[in-house]
């Protein structure tokens, strides 16, 4: 049987919750091959780069968690192919910050291949400040969606 | 090899070409750096870890050295998730470049394919290459 999917302009998508530690910092820097101190992995680094009294994650885990979120809502098997997400960094994300990512969905549009669906999606960490904000989209093919009336 | 400030020139930002192609990088994705990815991450189902890869900005850092930079905006596209075993192949370039509030920034955009032909990702990164401007900000 098909998988049926509906979305209108206006949903939420459930949010996703990520604890940050040095620990997953170091292991997403360690699993991209960087190997010396940097900004993300090295209390001196950062301060002598940035001037931050802290390390900081890299606005590509504030990614990678957006990604999830609209993985976990769109599919794996419609995301993986045929999704994007586009963050702007407002804010550091930190060790001991525990960060919720949220999104909605704001237009579906027809496209060659399916219908567009496109959500504004926002970071905000346990004080209530956004520390990213933006946009994602995938592309869910038609067969996917609810017969046209 | 560690890479050094002798085989880099330092980035001048006027003189930068939008366009300007950088250097082709391959590598090989493991399970461990798979693995490892998704640990950091906390999602055992996390299908790029090209994103950790930084494989837009580091062709960039073959070429340029500059003062650090910090990441203002990054969009990525998916097509198909990275198979581990594979080499992938990853085609960089000066995307755009920009001035906003006194600070200068460059995109660097990023397409990786894998070592079958299969188009893997799309990384296009903001850089504001002041760094301490933000730092001030961020205390």
């Amino acid at each position: 049987m098909a998988i049926v999917r509906s979305y209108k302009v206006g949903d939420t998508i459930p949010p996703l919750t990520k604890n940050m530690t040095q620990e997953a910092i170091n292991a997403f820097e360690k699993s991209g091959g960087a190997t010396g101190p940097s900004q993300f992995t090295d209390l001196e680094t950062a301060r002598s780069t940035l001037g931050t009294q802290s390390t900081v994650a890299s606005g590509r885990m504030s990614l990678t968690f957006a990604i999830e979120l609209l993985r976990r809502y769109f599919g794996a098997d419609v995301y993986n192919s045929r999704g994007m997400v586009d963050l702007r960094f407002l804010r550091p994300v930190r060790p001991g910050d525990s960060v919720t990512f949220t999104g909605k969905i704001t237009g579906i549009t027809k496209e060659a291949d399916g219908s567009r669906v496109a959500v504004e999606v926002s970071a905000t960490n346990q004080k209530g400040d956004v520390t990213a904000a933006g946009s994602g989209a995938c592309v869910v093919p038609s067969g996917y969606m609810p017969p046209e009336e | 090899m560690a890479q050094t400030h002798k085989d880099t020139k330092l980035l001048d930002w006027e003189a930068l070409e939008i366009g300007e192609k950088l250097p082709t990088l391959s590598y090989v994705l493991t399970q461990e750096m798979v693995d490892e990815f998704r640990k950091g991450v906390m999602d055992p189902e996390a299908a790029f870890p090209t994103i950790s890869q930084k494989v837009d900005v580091r062709p960039y850092h073959l070429v340029y050295h500059d003062d650090g930079s910090v990441n203002a905006r990054c969009a990525f596209h998916c097509f198909n998730p990275p198979i581990p075993g594979k080499r992938i192949t990853v085609q960089a370039w000066i995307a755009d470049k920009y001035a906003r509030r006194g600070k200068n920034y460059i995109v660097t955009q990023a397409v990786s394919v894998d070592e079958d032909g299969r188009l893997l990702d799309r990384v296009i990164t903001h850089e504001l290459k002041q760094p301490s401007e933000v730092g001030k900000k961020w205390q």
